[in-house]
């Protein structure tokens, strides 16, 4: 059994970065569209992946070393979590009003409605790849108690949250990057 | 980028008309300017309204801007 965890586990490794790879190359700028500055939305795009990266990382890296309950017993690692979700995601909504301000003229077009429309399919993906990795994992982890410590529960949530606002910001990027032919 | 299949002379035309910006151009049919700069490039299709938007900023009809080239 714990053989075949091992080779589904390599495999799955190698599938996630061949997709990855795929997917940090479909993020080059394109040759015809070299010195085209980027619209408003993109920007926001750009500025969401960065401030959910770190956010992800912290949340990461709080975990490794506080421990999965965290939220509920240790203040200092529940202070530094919501300093980082507050101020991340205060920074994006901040950066999207001095986006509007600075750009004059429309901000949002139908182009652009499209991207926005087309990034929820790739939140939607990441959004299910986390929840199936929560469950197998948390289902093996915890199959022989039979209960679940409930910290889990706001970790998956969050995770899941931090990782949702991740996956919109790449399909926007994506978007942008791969553009839209057709319209919509 | 796949190219799209509606050719346009938006480029000739802002020429023509006083040298317009593609800012200019954006503003007054209802763009962002990246749009204008795609669509020059032809690799978007715009919708039937902006189509229309952007030939009336010409005093053109959509025929007289775009042209279907056919599939890619």
């Amino acid at each position: 059994m714990a053989t075949l965890w091992i080779t589904l586990a390599v495999v799955g490794g190698i599938a996630v970065v061949a997709f990855l790879s795929r997917l940090v190359w479909s993020l080059r700028p394109q040759a015809d569209m070299a010195g085209t500055p980027p619209a408003p939305l993109e920007r926001l795009g750009w500025i969401g992946l960065g401030v959910t990266t770190v956010v992800g990382v912290g949340l990461i890296v709080i975990v490794i070393l506080v421990g999965t309950d965290f939220i509920d017993e240790n203040t200092t690692a529940r202070g530094t979590f919501w300093l980082l979700m507050i101020v991340g995601f205060g920074l994006w909504g901040a950066s999207w009003y001095v986006i509007k301000r600075r750009s004059g003229g429309v901000v949002v077009d139908e182009r652009d409605r499209a991207i926005l429309a087309r990034s929820f399919s790739v939140e939607s993906l990441i959004v299910l790849l986390m929840l199936v990795t929560w469950t197998i994992a948390l289902s093996e982890a915890f199959s022989e108690d039979g209960v679940m410590p409930i910290a889990y529960l706001q970790l998956i949530f969050w995770s899941t949250f931090v990782g949702g606002a991740f996956g919109r910001s790449l399909g926007i990027v994506m978007g942008y990057r791969r553009g839209i032919a057709v319209d919509a | 980028m796949p190219k799209a299949s509606i050719a346009n002379d938006i480029r000739r035309l802002r020429f023509e008309h006083d040298e317009m910006t593609q800012q200019e151009l954006a503003n007054r049919a209802g763009c962002t300017r990246q749009t204008i700069i795609v669509l020059e490039k032809e690799r978007y299709v715009p919708s039937l309204s902006l189509a229309f938007s952007i030939a009336r900023v010409f005093n053109k009809t959509i025929e007289e801007v775009f042209e279907y080239s056919g599939e890619e």
